[in-house]
């Protein structure tokens, strides 16, 4: 193609720009201040005189609990605050930045906070959904980082739009070039054509095996050895078609690497948020 | 290779028009010219848009005639396309769409006008994100929360204000629904049978554990000491402590001197956790700066801070004379007996030798042990009174008479009764010349006390006498009065020490019994001896870290001194 020098030059451009990833944000001011925040907490967990152990019940527990809540309310704000993108000093990246390596300190707070006590209750379940929610922030960040570059790689220039209209031209070829075909071979081509690329689930956009695809059955049950051109040529559309569909599951498989971790990620802050409230409240409650 | 070209068009009807034809040359352009081999009559396309021309191997070259750009197969092409007719291909330009196939080995172009511009929908591409398969965050996130918040939450707080209130009551279940799960750690085991019945001891919403609840069941707790006199012995309190106390108090806590100051609950199945030295060290540690009449001496630790131990002594034969002395100053003891712990230990002389010929059938080992005389408590905790019949007699015979094959023996402490039977003793003849043990004829041992009869009772109470020899004499001359014999059950009034938890240990590694040539010796260790094992509680290399409250209790039951829970409950 001659457009592909031109976007490989256009690619360089972009990776030679003065672009700073949100991770390594001002020099990584916010992995600084989150170790420092995490050893002052381990010191403190070390040396406060707290009594008859160590946990959420002594004084030292309290104050990390409160921090822990505060960060986890305020990280939960992301979600509203990046619906409002702004510069400057609280810039967006920053936040996110902030987001990031403080709610990788809080896995240190929140375990000082439990001293190691967990159990079957509702002050585990907080926990247990903080380190599930973030788990799922840790890999998102990774996806992240990873995965971008592949998804436009596997997209060659194409947007998603011309990825489904070039399966839509290809099949509109097959309609006509099926014509000829006998009653078996043409209910193979309408049931390849009718079948939805994206009526599968999650499992097989994330491991990108698609066991029913029918595309896939008729190039295996046409008979296109036999001579009869009509059949060669609808075999080479249905080939054509599956280049198309795997182009396609390939960048549903990406997409929902890099999205999956926020089906996990916001609604389990959601229920974090209720469970951190009846922890709390329990807690408070049966004083 | 001769193009086709065959145009599709559509009726109002719909009914499809097809007219196909032939074109010759080797490339034709396409445009909205009409001097183009196809010509297609839409502004979108340029009047010389696309030029077809042959490409190697059957394959076709659709090349930009113009500025504008086209699609092939939907994908969009700036300047230059190959296509294989074989496999075919679709060229859209503008509204219209040029299929490319062979039939014949003709390249066939089906041209075909669309009514409206195609595209994706925006439908179809939702297909590509997840949200077109998975629940949305939305009504997941809602369904938790809700979820959480009415089982660990709402359930409790409901069942919890409008449950029907009862005594506390060790034995009933709670009416509390779901507030196990708000339960921060096990109960400790003394509390276990309360496990399911949270609101035995947290009665009132957001309002702390009171001591009114320990004390509903505790009854027989009685205060350390006065409340004013604790407030003096606490004394001001430290600036951070004071500010611990005042953001507990915002939040409603008692204290200080609280239950649960001390007793912390939920941290674990299991004993209690032990009330830590600090709780005792930050009143006595220096108790004696404010509290200026205490008569305790300070104590903060037991390895580095702790008075000698106080003994409360008799001192004379008068009981009330009761003395609390320290073992620094080597009080001496009354105990109104000549008993040399030396002698019955000794492993050579004349008591060794009369325990080994008595063995094992009077229950003795080789020479004398402690336990030979000193018999435990059913709890382990002490020792009883060594009593004369059951600890002394066998050796120290009250045998004076023999009848036949019967002996008869002096009631010991009884002495009315003593001397009658001694005065019978002398009215009668002939006079027993020896006395021996019941089944042991021809022993040298019998009451040797200076001759029988009336030399019997006149020398009793002399040194050498049938009571003199361990007795003190109490009466005038022909009395047979002794002073009395105390036999104190604790020394210490404010320490427990269970022997039973040092019965590893040798007797006389503690009491140097085996080197007290009087009775008056105090066996008792010094608190140096303890802390060969016993250090203070933060003390990590001592072989038995040792907080207050393994010898101290804090709670005085009925007025006295309390014993240790663990001993207490033995």
């Amino acid at each position: 193609m001659a457009a592909a020098p031109e976007a490989q030059g256009f690619a360089d451009r972009r990776r030679a720009s003065d672009h700073e990833s949100f991770l390594a944000h001002k020099r990584l001011r916010w992995l600084k201040i989150a170790a420092g925040l995490n050893l002052v907490a381990i010191l403190g967990y070390a040396f406060a005189e707290v009594e008859p152990r160590p946990n959420g019940g002594t004084w030292y527990g309290y104050i990390l609990g409160t921090i822990g809540a505060l960060l986890i309310v305020w990280l939960s704000l992301l979600g509203v605050r990046k619906r409002a993108m702004t510069p400057g000093r609280w810039s967006l990246k920053a936040w996110t930045s902030a987001h990031v390596y403080l709610g990788l300190a809080l896995i240190v707070i929140a375990t000082l906070h439990t001293g190691f006590q967990l159990g079957w209750n509702v002050h585990t379940l907080a926990y247990a959904l903080m380190m599930l929610v973030i788990a799922s922030g840790v890999y998102g960040v990774w996806v992240y980082a990873l995965l971008p570059h592949k998804l436009s790689d596997n997209r060659r220039e194409l947007t998603q739009a011309q990825m489904v209209d070039a399966l839509a031209a290809v099949d509109r070829q097959l309609e006509q070039a099926a014509q000829p075909l006998d009653r078996a071979d043409a209910d193979r081509v309408i049931a390849a054509l009718a079948q939805d690329p994206f009526g599968h689930g999650l499992i097989s956009r994330l491991s990108g095996r698609y066991r029913g695809c029918r595309t896939e059955a008729a190039i295996a049950a046409l008979d296109a050895a036999a001579g009869d051109p009509a059949l060669e040529r609808v075999a080479t559309l249905l080939g054509k078609r599956l280049a198309q569909l795997e182009q396609i599951r390939r960048h549903m498989r990406l997409k929902a690497m890099l999205e999956v971790w926020l089906y996990v990620h916001v609604p389990v802050t959601v229920m974090l948020l209720a469970a951190l409230t009846a922890h709390i409240v329990s807690v408070f409650y049966y004083w | 290779m001769p193009f086709r070209i065959r145009t599709v068009d559509v009726t109002a009807t719909g009914r499809e028009i097809v007219r196909e034809r032939e074109l010759g040359q080797a490339e034709l352009t396409i445009g909205r010219a009409a001097e183009n081999d196809i010509h297609l009559p839409d502004l979108a396309v340029e009047q010389r848009h696309v030029r077809v021309v042959p490409a190697t191997g059957g394959k076709l070259r659709l090349e930009a005639l113009g500025k504008l750009a086209f699609t092939v197969d939907a994908r969009p092409v700036e300047e230059a396309a190959i296509i294989d007719p074989s496999e075919g291909a679709e060229l859209a330009i503008g509204s219209y769409r040029l299929e490319f196939l062979e039939e014949d080995g003709a390249v066939v172009i089906v041209v075909r006008k669309i009514a409206a511009r195609e595209g994706s929908k925006v439908d179809d591409l939702a297909g590509f994100s997840l949200a077109h398969v998975l629940p949305g965050n939305r009504p997941v996130a809602w369904i938790g929360l809700l979820a959480i918040l009415l089982a660990f939450l709402a359930v409790p707080v409901w069942s919890h204000m409008t449950r029907t209130r009862h005594k506390p009551d060790y034995d009933r279940a709670g009416a509390v629904l779901m507030d196990a799960s708000w339960r921060t750690g096990a109960l400790s085991s003394a509390h276990h049978g309360l496990e399911d019945n949270c609101e035995a001891c947290h009665v009132q919403a957001f309002v702390a554990v009171r001591d009114a609840v320990c004390v509903a069941c505790h009854t027989d707790i009685v205060e350390h000491a006065a409340r004013p006199r604790q407030a003096v012995a606490r004394g001001p309190l430290a600036r951070f402590e004071q500010v611990q106390w005042n953001v507990a108090h915002a939040f409603s806590k008692p204290g200080p001197g609280a239950c649960t100051d001390c007793h912390t609950e939920h941290e674990g199945s299991g004993p209690m956790e032990r009330t830590r030295e600090r709780f005792c060290a930050d009143c006595h540690g220096s108790l004696d700066a404010r509290l200026a009449d205490t008569a305790l001496a300070n104590a903060g630790d037991f390895g580095t801070h702790h008075p000698q131990f106080k003994a409360a002594l008799v001192t004379g034969p008068t009981l009330a004379e009761v003395l609390r002395v320290s073992l620094d100053r080597r009080p001496r003891q009354w105990t109104g007996l000549r008993f040399p712990h030396e002698m019955h230990l000794s492993r050579t002389n004349g008591v060794a030798q009369m325990a080994r010929r008595l063995g094992a059938r009077g229950g003795y080992g080789d020479p004398l042990e402690c336990a030979d005389c000193h018999r435990p408590t059913e709890d382990g905790v002490r020792f009883m009174p060594v009593a004369m019949e059951q600890d002394c007699e066998a050796c120290h015979s009250l045998v004076y008479d023999r009848i036949g094959t019967t002996f008869r023996t002096l009631r010991h402490g009884n002495i009315e009764q003593m001397r009658a039977d001694l005065l019978a003793l002398d009215a009668r003849a002939p006079r027993v010349t020896g006395r021996r043990r019941p089944g042991q004829y021809g022993t040298l041992y019998r009451a040797d006390f200076g001759g029988p009869g009336t030399a019997l009772l006149s020398r009793a109470m002399g040194e050498k006498g049938l009571c003199g020899e361990c007795h003190t004499p109490a009466g005038g001359r022909g009395s047979l009065q002794v002073q009395p014999v105390p036999q104190p059950m604790r020394y210490f009034v404010n320490g427990w020490f269970d022997h039973e938890d040092h019965k590893q240990e040798q007797c006389t590694s503690c009491h140097a019994a085996d080197r007290s040539d009087a009775s008056s010796d105090l066996l008792l260790p010094g608190v140096g001896q303890c802390r060969d094992c016993h250090m203070g509680e933060s003390n990590r290399t001592a072989e038995v870290p040792s907080s207050c409250a393994m010898c101290h209790s804090y709670h005085p039951r009925n007025v006295t001194v309390a014993a240790l829970p663990r001993i207490a409950r033995r």
